[in-house]
């Protein structure tokens, strides 16, 4: 399934849950591992001053202080790295989306592995120098998979059983379901597929009646009935299921009460300003509060 | 010892001597090794003859100490306006004593030279539009760099930098292969967004040349695709060199004039190879002064012209806007206080005011728009031009230097500042970095893009 991962990492606490998930699925698929971390942003225009991400001092990089902190990661990590992990360690200098999409474009990984945003984000180096968040960018060019570990909960990886996607119907809506059909066949999974109708009345306009609610619900399980059952078909186990209320709740606790051990969803390369609309109160927002991990697939 | 290991009076050639000089961090050792490089007085005093022409010599002569400059300089104001700081002092007490000794100075008067080259002066060339006899003290500033860098005494990073030029003919070290690289990845990013979203790469004959900063390619390759973006929504029939596409110029900071010259001279091969209607360079500064304003003449050319008619890229923007090229959502326009800075080497020195206040009032919601104090050709350098920004041995020295801007930028009250020039926004990058005002900063670029009124026809399917 996942032959080679990219695991972009500050290599801190912040990124400890996600490790733990990375190196299980290294070790469970027998996949290499490119552990990735960003040392710093360049800062000062043209000079070869950066500001580490670890230390948050300003730094010279050089040859030898980019493998020292190679020799750190190596020693955070070092728990993991033992008995025959096929894995290397890759450092560099530049802002971390770019720099992870560009190590994704150069090595062509099937899944790229984020931590979640850390708790104290002012505070954080990469924050300060890029507009929108790491994982939004990542999540939104990537060409692969990627897979978000954002809460300590969401951390446990024993396996696949139960995988829960969630749909809006979109172009690539359409792509993540592939994966995900591709995942439950390879892995032998349940898949709930999911989608949530949007009562807010900030997307509605209105407040909806129930009569329309119901309505609404009835067109959806017939679109996914449409659209995904077939492919369903050839799995042992599957659900579908729609619920209203607040898109990212409903999936969260849809993913919960199913007991999904992961969430699919699409990402969506849309105009700027629909771009921060759903990707902010859905993707996102699924991701901040799940228990298990999210994968976002875009392409 | 006269000539150090790193610190030397031969210039970098190759990939191999940029790491080697990258190698000595911070330039730690290179600036012990200044201490007891030699100077050649002959060769600086045969250089002088040879180069230092009538305009130079007569500014230097008819200087009438009169201190007029001396307010005009953000950077004697922001030293308590020590008058060690007023221009007519600065130049007078390093080229003026260099010419009045024939050259026959020593090492410590060289290094103390640098220093007021590099971290006293960022040829922003304002005082030249206060004296009354219009003597500018920032070209003179530039010549003293070009004897200074002969002679070895130049900051490491500005040796770096023209190093970089020499051996990839890019301020970084971005290859011609990268370049392309690099452009066609970020193309393929957004085509999902932008069907149709292509690079054409050495396309003859075309419409508009691009040409870039090689730190878009090395850090900000986003900026290369919104370039396209706004090519491709503009309907423009562009392209991008493969060779020659780094319009900016380290080297000019550093005073490498023979470095000034083959940088140039790539980007005019590259218009005369691919003969582009007009070249169109990025939201850069310096790069525009050193390409189309100064590059003629490193190049010897006679007219003093680039080699097909080279304009800046708020011009372009400015021209697309009023065509209605490109369509602005009128809902999308930026609705809170915004301030503009004036780049020092296209506003100043090239009168190009007038473009960015025409895509202002397409973009800004009227009434939100607010001047800086002083502007226009007026306005002050963003703290960190001339190459200040880059040199980590005057960073005191360019920290203070940003109070300026600071202050300007904190009286109009403004959160966002557009800042159409690498260097400016580099300068109040950090000066917010610094001083923490909590503003915001942005090129043209992405807020363009951000407002497009697209039409059906370009607008991805769904």
């Amino acid at each position: 399934m996942f032959k080679k991962i990219l695991f972009a990492t500050s290599a801190t606490p912040a990124s400890d849950h996600a490790a733990r998930v990375a190196f299980n699925i290294a070790r469970g698929y027998d996949a290499h591992l490119d552990i990735f971390h960003v040392l710093g942003v360049p800062s000062r225009g043209y000079s070869q001053v950066v500001v580490d991400v670890k230390t948050k001092e300003r730094v010279d990089v050089d040859d030898e202080y980019m493998s020292w902190v190679k020799e750190e990661v190596n020693t955070y990590y070092s728990k993991y790295l033992e008995n025959g992990l096929k894995f290397d360690i890759n450092v560099t200098v530049g802002f971390p989306a770019r720099e992870i999409l560009r190590q994704a474009k150069d090595t062509n990984p099937d899944l790229i592995l984020l931590g979640g945003t850390t708790g104290d984000e002012d505070e954080s180096v990469y924050k300060k120098s890029v507009a929108s968040t790491t994982l939004q960018k990542v999540a939104k060019s990537a060409k692969c998979p990627v897979l978000i570990v954002n809460r300590p909960a969401a951390s446990f990886w024993g396996g696949l059983s139960n995988i829960t996607f969630g749909t809006d119907f979109s172009k690539s809506s359409d792509k993540a379901f592939d994966f995900t059909i591709k995942v439950a066949k390879a892995l032998d999974c349940e898949v709930n597929v999911f989608h949530a109708l949007d009562i807010t009345s900030v997307s509605t306009g209105k407040i909806l009646s129930q009569d329309d609610i119901e309505q609404k619900i009835r067109e959806a399980f017939r679109m996914i009935r449409a659209k995904y059952e077939p492919a369903l078909k050839e799995l042992k186990n599957y659900s579908m299921d729609v619920w209203e209320g607040i898109p990212y709740i409903e999936i969260v606790k849809y993913a919960r009460d199913n007991h999904s051990d992961l969430i699919v969803m699409a990402h969506h390369s849309k105009k700027a300003k629909q771009e921060d609309a759903i990707l902010g109160s859905n993707v996102e927002q699924v991701i901040v509060r799940a228990g298990c991990p999210v994968i976002s697939v875009n392409r | 010892m006269p000539e150090g290991k790193y610190c030397n009076k031969k210039p970098i050639e190759t990939p191999e001597e940029v790491n080697f000089l990258l190698s000595d961090t911070s330039g730690n050792t290179y600036y012990e090794e200044m201490k007891s490089l030699d100077v050649d007085s002959d060769l600086m005093w045969a250089t002088i003859q040879k180069t230092m022409k009538s305009r130079l010599k007569t500014w230097l002569e008819i200087c009438a100490h009169c201190g007029m400059c001396a307010d005009s300089c953000f950077i004697y104001l922001v030293n308590k306006k020590d008058p060690k700081q007023v221009p007519a002092y600065k130049i007078q007490s390093t080229l003026g004593e260099i010419i009045k000794k024939k050259g026959k100075v020593d090492n410590a008067f060289m290094r103390h030279a640098m220093e007021v080259a590099w971290s006293q002066c960022t040829c922003c060339n304002r005082c030249g539009t206060y004296c009354p006899h219009g003597i500018d003290t920032g070209i003179m500033f530039g010549y003293l760099r070009g004897l200074l860098y002969q002679q070895g005494f130049v900051p490491w990073e500005m040796k770096i930098g023209a190093g970089m030029h020499r051996a990839f003919r890019a301020q970084m070290d971005v290859t011609n292969e990268d370049f392309i690289e690099t452009f066609e990845w970020m193309v393929e990013e957004y085509e999902d967004e932008y069907p149709g979203l292509t690079v054409p790469v050495d396309v003859e004959n075309a419409d508009i040349l691009y040409t870039v900063n090689a730190r878009e390619v090395k850090h900000y390759p986003e900026d290369l695709a919104e370039a396209a973006i706004l090519f491709h929504v503009a309907g423009e029939n562009w392209t991008v060199p493969t060779e020659g596409w780094e319009q900016t110029s380290l080297a000019m900071f550093a005073g490498d004039w023979a470095a000034c010259k083959m940088q140039v001279e790539s980007v005019y091969d590259a218009m005369e190879r691919l003969k582009p209607k007009r070249m169109i360079g990025t939201e850069c500064g310096h790069a525009h002064r050193a390409t189309v304003i100064e590059g003629p003449y490193w190049a010897g050319r006679e007219d003093g012209l680039p080699p097909v008619e080279s304009i800046h890229y708020v011009e372009w923007l400015a021209e697309a806007l009023r065509e209605g090229k490109l369509k602005i959502d009128p809902s999308k326009r930026i609705k809170e206080p915004v301030t503009i800075q004036d780049s020092c080497n296209y506003i100043r020195n090239q009168g190009l005011k007038n473009a960015t206040r025409e895509i202002v009032s397409h973009i800004v919601e009227p009434g939100y728009f607010i001047e800086m104090s002083p502007n226009k050709e007026h306005n002050y350098c963003c703290g960190g031009g001339g190459g200040f920004n880059g040199i980590g041995f005057f960073r005191k020295q360019r920290n203070q230097a940003l109070i300026t801007k600071r202050d300007q930028i904190l009286k109009t009250g403004a959160k966002l500042v557009l800042a159409p020039c690498h260097n400016c926004w580099d300068a109040i990058r950090d000066l917010e970095e610094e001083f923490e005002i909590g503003i915001r900063w942005s090129f043209l670029k992405p807020l363009v893009i951000k407002m497009l009124d697209l039409p059906d026809h370009m607008k991805p399917e769904e």
